[in-house]
């Protein structure tokens, strides 16, 4: 086992129960207490291909998983192939016996024993979670109960099928990996689950969506939720209309928000520009996958930065802010609602593959969300872009006596269009008034993470990688300064001002270096080099250790 | 306001088609409140091309929208609060070229909007260029030879895709586009009023008023009506077809109002630990 991990990784084709697999796993690690980190590693299809899903778990708390694996369940040969030096040192690796010999491991006929099913295809998981409950030690009712609780169609046969590869499975791995029981078991959720929560407790009403991975889970979530919270939740035809039918909701005083990723994020572009203009709060959550274009669709990137950052077309002001962990998701989530509706203008949560669905054992203080509330107008003679001291004009909803005109055009300040002069200044200068009032208010707010080491250099990075830069750390026993921007637009320069001309060194997922090319330009920092992964895999541990190491020398 | 008008210049051109349209909704929206609509319910989405202008002219709330992108705003609107009266102003550019795919779905969904077409059959604010309505062999500046593509039907168009109400009127009859106009509005689902006007750089009345004919007769079936819709002349009108279909919010959410009922905090917090009880 690396250091107290242990991972498990099971892989085989798509449809034989892989990801489903490595979830039970992650709940009976949790459920003994100890903290859980879940990457599915999947292909852009249904059927077929080789798919994995990769479990670490520790007492302690753990932000990636590790590549390494102290057990691994090939379902077929493919798997065994492509997952032969991902064996930690002592691990094991089981293997499929009807299509492969000669492995140095524990051969398991899955297909001739699963054959004997008739839901052949799905036993393969089942069978893995029997050869995890071995290896950890687990008694077979034990193991009986988790089957019974996780694969509830068809138990007879599933446990039965359990049982039967608990007991092949016997020499050389039951007991190998026995595990230390945690202190507290914790509920495990998915990025997006935890962005989804998060809008939630901020005052979600309405969500719009069109699938695209790796944002659909989002609308999957709250499609499932929406009788339990009252949302109205809907797949539309195009994110050309997701962000217009979003942008009208707000209109009726509805918190909305959308998700999206890369190609439908280009589309609404023009939206964001809209509500730039009519001054429309809305929250866009831009999970980003590698492009350009349809690009890699299952897996991570950071190369829409610059793009989220200059988003639609004119001057106005947009809110950037991105999570470094599943457990700041809830927070931040509900904390961009509230700012896109003080501020009234778009915001974007922007976020990655690996962030929306990986899935990690967490602590959430539920009542630490914000609640998004506008600030509203009182009295007759309404003006819907009334031009106040902060550039913030009060709201109104319909139905109401007053009449309230939001306006794509350039407009007056009761929401006519106009075409002359000193109004169209006055109104650039109006909403950019906003962008000092935002900037004050975020001085009183956490807007940049930063944990300070006892090194001379900082590491800088932003979103999920920041999860992979403190497991690294972790791992090689490092301690330099580590500095998460949470905010990214406006970039919180005055939190950044002490780092300008020290040893800074920026980790992304870029392969031009965006993150670093902001934070030369917007915080005039000296950035010694850059570390980029861009193969559309997140950072492990182990090799993102090395790789700081060499640099920090 | 009594007369539903703003203080904004009317730049439409003097004899424009648009007039009768701005004078029709001017006089339904009195009719719908002496029939129990609320006028603050009423609210409005427009497009972009000189249909749109309306926004400007007509003392409603509502958000004056992008090209093509009014029936989305409008389906917003709707869905998060239905107890608003619905009403997008489109044009045959906006609603049928860049908004096509929008105004489909908002038929095939029977979203309770109510979708006012200007057809003017060119696209006029941008100096004339030919449109989805246009017949074949139009000059513009786009199309020196003439244009060689055929134009929509938008009756047979919309009624096969869903639409639950379907007229054709014609801005030189204003009384029968009020009365269609209140009918349109009243109804629960997606009405779509294809209405007649000519652009004065580019048309004469006479070329409409000398065509203009009623339908005598309504089919009885969705298939009948069809028939009538793909063989009447373009310049006939009425109401071509009216049913009952369950609107779309309802199958989204029954009677429930996301604005007005939405939850409280305590409430919603109160859920979430639910979830994420291990």
């Amino acid at each position: 086992m690396v250091n107290d991990i242990f991972t498990f990784l099971v892989g085989g084709k798509a449809g034989e129960g892989v990801k489903k697999a490595g979830s039970v796993a992650a709940h009976i690690f949790a459920s003994i207490g100890q903290r859980v980190f879940q990457m599915d590693d999947y292909m852009s299809l249904i059927r077929g291909g080789h798919n994995f899903s990769i479990v670490s778990t520790s007492t302690r708390w753990i932000s990636s998983y590790y590549m390494k694996a102290d057990l691994l369940v090939n379902f077929d040969k493919r798997s065994c192939e492509t997952h032969i030096n991902d064996l930690a040192d002592g691990g094991l690796i089981i293997y499929n016996s009807d299509e492969l010999e000669d492995v140095d491991g524990v051969g398991i006929p899955f297909s001739s024993e699963a054959e004997k099913y008739p839901m052949k295809n799905l036993m393969y998981g089942v069978g893995a979670v029997a050869i995890l409950a071995s290896a950890i030690g687990f008694k077979k009712e034990q193991m009986n109960e988790s089957i019974k609780n996780q694969y509830p169609r068809g138990i007879e046969d599933n446990v039965k099928f359990a049982n039967t590869i608990y007991d092949m499975v016997k020499g050389g791995c039951q007991g190998k990996f026995l595990l230390t029981k945690g202190e507290k078991v914790r509920p495990i959720i998915t990025g997006n689950e935890s962005i989804s929560l998060g809008a939630i407790a901020g005052g979600l009403d309405t969500y719009f969506g069109y699938p695209m991975t790796p944002a659909s889970s989002i609308l999957h979530f709250l499609a499932k939720q929406t009788e339990n919270f009252g949302l109205a939740v809907v797949h539309a035809e195009s994110e050309l209309a997701v962000i217009n039918m979003a942008i009208g909701s707000t209109f009726t005083g509805a918190r909305s928000m959308v998700g999206t990723s890369g190609g439908g994020f280009a589309l609404m572009t023009e939206g964001i520009s809209l509500a730039g203009i009519t001054e429309a709060p809305i929250l866009i959550v831009l999970s980003q996958r590698p492009g350009p274009a349809t690009g890699v669709p299952t897996y991570t990137e950071q190369a829409d930065l610059s793009f989220a950052l200059s988003a639609g077309h004119g001057d106005f002001l947009r809110i950037v802010a991105s999570p470094g962990t599943i457990e700041d998701s809830y927070y931040l989530t509900a904390e961009m609602l509230d700012l896109v509706w003080k501020f009234q203008t778009p915001g974007i949560l922007l976020t990655e593959k690996h962030l929306s669905e990986c899935s990690m054992t967490i602590d959430i203080d539920v009542d630490k969300a914000k609640w998004a509330k506008p600030k509203m107008y009182q009295g007759e003679n309404y003006k819907r872009y009334h031009n106040a001291e902060d550039g913030i004009s009060p709201m109104l909803f319909p139905p109401s006596k007053e009449v309230i005109k939001w306006n794509s055009y350039e407009h007056d300040e009761f929401g006519v269009t106009t075409e002359n002069a000193e109004m169209i200044a006055k109104m650039h200068d109006k909403r950019n008034k906003k962008l000092k009032a935002l900037v004050e208010y975020l001085k009183s707010q956490y807007t940049v993470n930063i944990i300070r080491g006892e090194m001379n250099t900082n590491l800088f990075a932003y979103g999920s990688t920041y999860m992979s830069v403190l497991e690294a750390l972790r791992y090689g026993g490092l301690n330099p300064t580590i500095v998460q921007p949470i905010f990214l637009s406006p970039l919180p320069t005055w939190e950044l001002a002490e780092f300008k001309n020290q040893d800074n060194i920026v980790i992304e997922q870029s392969s031009t270096g965006q993150f670093t090319t902001l934070l030369k330009e917007k915080a005039r920092l000296k950035i010694r080099t850059t570390i980029k992964k861009y193969d559309g895999r997140p950072f492990d541990p182990i090799e993102l250790s090395k790789k700081i190491k060499e640099v920090l020398q | 306001m009594e007369d539903l008008k703003t203080y904004a210049e009317v730049t439409w051109c003097p004899g424009c088609g648009n007039f009768g349209i701005f004078t029709a909704i001017r006089n339904a929206i009195p009719l719908l409140e002496q029939r129990g609509i609320k006028r603050e319910n009423i609210v409005m989405t427009a497009g972009i091309g000189c249909h749109a202008k309306m926004f400007d002219y007509l003392n409603l709330s509502g958000i004056y929208s992008l090209h093509g992108r009014e029936i989305t705003t409008a389906s917003g609107f709707k869905i998060s609060n239905p107890n608003l009266k619905v009403i997008t102003f489109s044009g045959d550019g906006s609603g049928l070229g860049e908004g096509l795919a929008h105004t489909l779905f908002a038929a095939k969904r029977n979203m309770d909007i109510t979708m006012i077409l200007h057809n003017n059959g060119v696209y006029a604010l941008t100096t004339g260029q030919f449109s989805p309505l246009t017949q074949e062999g139009w000059k513009g500046p786009s199309t020196p030879k003439g244009s060689f593509e055929i134009p929509f039907n938008p009756i047979s168009l919309l009624i096969e895709v869903g639409a639950t109400f379907v007229a054709r009127c014609y801005a030189g009859e204003v009384k029968h586009l009020t009365n269609t106009l209140v009918k349109a509005i009243e109804h629960e689902g997606f009405s779509f009023i294809e209405i007649l006007q000519p652009a004065m750089p580019y048309h004469k009345w006479e070329e409409f008023k000398d065509n203009i004919e009623y339908i005598d007769n309504n089919g009885k079936s969705k298939d009948e009506v069809l028939k009538i819709a793909r063989q009447a002349h373009r310049f006939t009108i009425g109401i071509f077809y009216q049913e009952i279909r369950e609107v779309y919010h309802k199958s989204l959410y029954g009677s429930f109002n996301p604005v007005k009922n939405s939850m409280s905090r305590e409430k919603r917090l109160e859920k979430i630990n639910l979830i994420l009880k291990p």
